[in-house]
């Protein structure tokens, strides 16, 4: 009978051996970029939200793009043109409500809640007891994880012992009770980064970790560092992942890649909008205010601009288009595009002249590149115009 | 034995006695309890009232036993005037719902005392070996 309890405590803590391993594991050593106060209100800053959702763009061919889930049929139906609208309306919606942003909060300290001391109480038992409230309707943030030690202390459970009671009692879809292989291991992280599944790991994560969580934190500096170097923002355009990317460079004073690629695919306002994010972030006395209001009267919103695409279908191929309508779809760009890229360029050559930027032969280089393409554009449109004989607003 | 619902299946009289008991289940060397609400007349594997929690008395990988109480339900049958199984009360004592019961104090001191007395033994048989 004594050799079996004492194998049984022996074999318990082997478990816990290994349990200790499976943590020490986990690349979570705190990575270089960390947020040094809460960045949590500004974040949530309604101008900051607008600035970030912005910059996502969104692509609906991207948000609604096939998943790997086990569910990808889709369903043919006869509309009139009236439902097909209020579709397309619900549609976008629908597609805003997908890249809602996960939350960038601080990380969440341990604090010791010590309920009662009992001292009579010591060694009654030989493990501590892990109690967990499990009253119908609560959430899982309230949810209340006590622990009695064996030295008789009642106190409230660390938030680590918190997530697994929940997870245990309440286990949420796609999250694992114990650290996943690809989180564990170092080898398996970098090899998922190499191949560029940045999405990928950033949506388990959301699903694994909680955002107050230092694990959340360090991986995703680390994937956001990555991607920094790798160059691949498009990748994460048009999904949840990108505001908090562009927040992560603002913060940590890194943007001049990301303005690089943003000039260079000809994105002038989110470039615009980034560097106003900077500033706004460091509080640097920079009047952006007036360049973003003059930039969104002449921008659609992202879910202006998709819902205009989605109702492009109701342009029946007969219905005579105006010739200026044709111009405006064989360049790519109107009246308005051009009069913003002026405003936006003006903006941004004026942040490549401060000290805030720190690749600016690069930037200046880009910048020019886009200035002699759109002159070539401007010239062209002027033409074409001119020879269609329409007026010149 | 199927599970039935933790809203449980029992029938019951209105002024019959109910108890907050353990009901053993899991299997041959490896115990499980359901905390429940049942007449106290009736035996453990008859079907229950409400299951109220659980109770997991074997060490986890974490050494750590787990209980799960359902605090809500557990008041109500309380203020309904339900007793207790002593196990039960126990439990409920070392979680802070109920003030500890004595058995848990004496376990606590005989645990102790026999730690004492083991501590004593094999420093007794150091110093004798060591002489």
């Amino acid at each position: 009978m004594h050799l079996l309890k004492h194998l049984r405590q022996l074999n318990g803590l082997q478990g816990l051996r290994q349990a200790i391993r499976q943590v020490s594991s986990a690349p979570t050593k705190p990575s270089a970029l960390q947020y040094e106060r809460d960045p949590q209100p500004l974040f949530t800053d309604a101008e900051t939200q607008r600035l970030l959702q912005s910059m996502t763009q969104l692509n609906l061919d991207r948000v609604y793009r096939k998943r790997t889930v086990p569910d990808n049929s889709s369903e043919i139906k006869f509309m009139t043109n009236e439902q097909l609208d209020s579709e397309f309306q619900d549609m976008v919606v629908r597609a805003q409500h997908m890249l809602q942003m996960p939350p960038i909060v601080e990380i969440k300290k341990d604090v010791e809640r010590v309920i009662d001391k009992d001292p009579a109480l010591k060694d009654f038992a030989n493990t501590k007891y892990v109690f967990t409230d499990i009253t119908f309707g609560r959430r899982q943030s309230e949810r209340k994880v006590f622990v009695r030690e064996t030295d008789g202390t009642l106190e409230h459970a660390t938030l680590d012992t918190t997530k697994r009671m929940n997870q245990l009692y309440f286990p949420l879809e796609g999250r694992q009770s114990y650290t996943p292989r690809m989180f564990a291991l170092e080898e398996l992280l970098s090899k998922c980064l190499t191949e560029h599944k940045y999405e990928f790991i950033l949506d388990r994560l959301l699903v694994q970790y909680e955002p107050y969580e230092a694990e959340f934190h360090n991986i995703s500096a680390r994937v956001f560092e990555h991607l920094n170097e790798s160059k691949q923002f498009d990748l994460l355009r048009s999904t949840r992942h990108f505001g908090p990317m562009a927040f992560f460079y603002a913060w940590h004073r890194c943007i001049d890649d990301l303005l690089y690629d943003m000039i260079r695919r000809d994105y002038l306002h989110n470039a615009v909008e980034l560097i106003a994010l900077s500033y706004k972030v460091h509080n640097i006395p920079v009047e952006y205010e007036a360049t973003l209001t003059e930039l969104d009267k002449l921008h659609p919103t992202p879910a202006q601009t998709a819902l205009a695409e989605l109702r492009s279908v109701f342009r029946r191929p007969e219905d005579k288009q105006g010739i200026e309508q044709e111009i405006n779809t064989a360049i790519g760009k109107t009246d308005q595009d051009f009069a913003a890229d002026e405003i936006s360029l003006k903006f941004i050559e004026q942040y490549i002249a401060s000290e805030h930027s720190l690749k600016k032969v690069q930037l200046e280089l880009a910048v020019q590149t886009l200035k002699e393409v759109n002159r070539e554009k401007l010239l062209l449109f002027q033409g074409l115009k001119k020879a269609h004989g329409v007026q010149t607003s | 034995m199927s599970l039935s619902p933790a809203s449980g299946i029992g029938r019951f009289y209105a002024r019959s006695a109910k108890i907050i008991r353990f009901v053993r289940l899991g299997c041959t060397n490896r115990p499980f309890y359901h905390i429940v609400v049942m007449e106290r007349r009736k035996n453990q594997h008859q079907p229950v009232i409400e299951q109220v929690g659980s109770f997991d008395p074997l060490p986890n990988d974490f050494n750590e036993r787990l209980v799960a109480l359902n605090t809500e339900r557990i008041r109500y049958w309380l203020g309904k005037g339900a007793h207790l199984s002593t196990p039960a009360a126990e439990l409920l004592g070392i979680a802070g719902l109920l003030p500890i019961h004595p058995r848990t104090y004496m376990t606590a001191w005989r645990n102790r005392r026999a730690a004492a007395e083991a501590e004593a033994t094999s420093e007794k048989a150091e110093s004798s070996s060591t002489a």
